[in-house]
């Protein structure tokens, strides 16, 4: 039996691609190391081009045999595949924080959505900081989606967005935007943007934060629900020191499984590795593939889903429950501030929320007016 | 500007259909919506009108959904396979503000309500704007007649009875069809003008 794993290790989210494969073949070193023989990877790498997502799941599925596919990192590439999962009836295993908005029965989906990361990420930060906020995003949907629903919390909590910027994927010229951040003065900055646009605008808000401390982390915070440990490395030196990113999982979580988890992974790949939300999530998603494969006895999707929801599965993000209605799996809120370690410190959390992919249950309900408070 | 995101949560829809996969995907993304669906391969009872219409547009006849386009009462879905020009027709007819195909994709359903609901939303608005402007196109004679007799008992000319009649009706708060019909009945003397 074969799990098909198609993530880009190359192009604008390169960085992610490469955890998030290097999670899967992590998966696989695990099961091998407890005996497990009867099911094997194939990789297949589109190198970032959007047409090959297409190929490479047909290959996956028609070459190879593959019923399961762990994969893709954007929403554009997600919704190339799942027509071809659909039609031959497999399932697609999606595990990066996404807008929402999807409910496929051929999908299993191990990402957070917006009332798993933004809906709480905005809970956070309004009392704190304020509700006249500047969203920045990339130029596709993630950033137009993210940026919209931030829009209609703001006007729910009785706020006023200072101003909304969009950068296409891979341009760094974040200047214009920055200066008119520093005019506008917002309470906080929610960033959308991907990659090396969004590495240049931290790095641009940093250097605005120096010359005027207004604009420093603590006062007004530029905050993501996307940004990876596994970046961290690739923003120049310090640049991102205090700002926020929610998430499921940061590497610095202290629990016995994360532990033992790291030290197997020391031993893998030959020395301590930070682990991002994408390794994380990868390595999730594969091992829940297999488990449920083997609890199956058998790669047929119908059966395997079938077991995916019957029960909840030991996780790095804890006791993991798939909701059976929406495939979408309930995970536990962190938010992480960049410490100097290439890392994240946990400042708040709340237990695993169920996935509500449609905001049905009026989580835009007009809350009371927030005034700034710090 | 501000989007807000649609929610159906507690909405009641009705597949007018015969059960078949679709019915079924339907039904689980309704689920997902909040909305409790029924299905039902009979006659719509036009006394129990749900909040949303489906209407397989193939094969329906004319007296299974027995609204009509001019007014449709609720936002109307038709499932769709064929493209004959016919099937379409039928669909249109019976007011469907927008289609979802067969076989339906899970990904297909929830932009066709927001879609039919926003339809329908901007029809009933329209109709009430008709409405309205019809009502006050059928007072005109009477403002007429009330313009006539001001302008012949105050010497005025008729721009100027107009004028009189209009400011009066923006002091009272009325319309000036309203104040027209009061000034001809007797009721409304106009006193402080002129």
């Amino acid at each position: 039996m074969k799990i098909g794993i198609l993530y880009s290790t190359s192009g604008p989210y390169g960085a992610m691609g490469r955890d998030a494969h290097a999670g899967a073949e992590f998966a696989f070193h695990d099961y091998r190391a407890r005996g497990g023989s009867l099911i094997e990877p194939v990789f297949f790498d589109p190198r970032a081009d959007l047409s090959a997502y297409l190929e490479g799941a047909r290959s996956l599925i028609r070459d190879h045999g593959c019923r399961h596919i762990v994969g893709t990192i954007t929403s554009s590439a997600r919704k190339e595949v799942i027509p071809l999962v659909e039609k031959h009836d497999g399932l697609l295993w999606y595990m990066c924080p996404y807008e929402g908005f999807e409910a496929n029965e051929n999908v299993i989906y191990i990402g957070g959505c917006p009332n798993q990361h933004l809906i709480p990420l905005f809970d956070y930060l309004l009392p704190r900081h304020g509700v006249r906020p500047y969203l920045v995003g990339a130029n596709y949907v993630w950033g137009w989606e993210m940026n919209r629903l931030a829009r209609e919390l703001i006007h729910n909590a009785g706020g006023t967005v200072l101003g909304e910027r969009y950068l296409p994927l891979e341009e760094t010229a974040v200047e214009r935007i920055v200066a008119d951040i520093a005019e506008k003065r917002p309470s906080f900055v929610l960033n959308n943007l991907v990659g090396p646009s969004s590495y240049a605008f931290l790095a641009a808000m940093r250097k605005l934060g120096e010359r005027d401390p207004a604009f420093l982390p603590e006062n007004c915070p530029v905050a993501s629900c996307d940004l990876q440990e596994c970046e961290l490395g690739d923003i120049g030196e310090g640049a991102a020191l205090g700002q926020l990113c929610a998430a499921s999982y940061f590497d610095t979580l202290d629990t016995p499984d994360n532990r033992a988890f790291k030290a197997r992974l020391a031993g893998w790949s030959g020395g301590e590795r930070i682990v991002s939300s994408l390794f994380a999530s990868a390595y999730t998603a594969v091992s829940l593939c297999i488990a449920a494969i083997e609890a199956a006895g058998s790669d047929a999707p119908e059966r395997v889903r079938g077991e995916v929801l019957a029960r909840a599965w030991p996780s790095l993000f804890g006791d993991m429950r798939v909701d059976a209605a929406t495939n979408h799996a309930a995970l536990p809120f962190l938010l992480g501030r960049i410490n100097d370690r290439h890392g994240f410190d946990v400042i708040a959390s709340a237990p695993a929320l169920a996935a509500d992919p449609y905001l049905t249950g009026a989580p835009t309900k007009r809350a009371p007016r927030l005034r700034v408070v710090s | 500007m501000t989007t807000r995101t649609p929610n159906f949560t507690g909405w009641r829809a009705v597949i007018l259909s015969e059960e078949d996969g679709n019915t079924d995907r339907l039904r689980r993304q309704f689920g997902l919506l909040g909305i409790s669906a029924s299905l039902q391969w009979t006659p719509l009872a036009v006394a129990d009108l749900p909040d949303l219409v489906l209407i397989d547009a193939d094969r329906g006849w004319d007296e299974l959904l027995p609204i009509s386009d001019i007014a449709p009462a609720c936002p109307v879905v038709a499932l769709l396979g064929s493209e004959a020009p016919g099937r379409i027709a039928f669909a249109l007819r019976h007011g469907a503000g927008a289609i979802i195909p067969k076989p339906v994709a899970a990904s297909a359903v929830y932009p066709a309500l927001v879609l039919a609901a926003s339809v329908h939303a901007e029809r009933v608005e329209a109709r009430r704007r008709i409405a309205h402007l019809e009502e006050r196109l059928k007072l005109r004679p009477i403002v007429f007649a009330a313009v006539a007799r001001l302008a012949g008992e105050r010497h005025v000319d008729e721009e100027r009875a107009y004028a009189i009649l209009r400011d009066c009706a923006m002091r009272r708060r009325m319309p000036i069809e309203q104040l027209a019909a009061f000034f001809l009945g007797g009721s409304e003397t106009l006193r402080e003008v002129g």
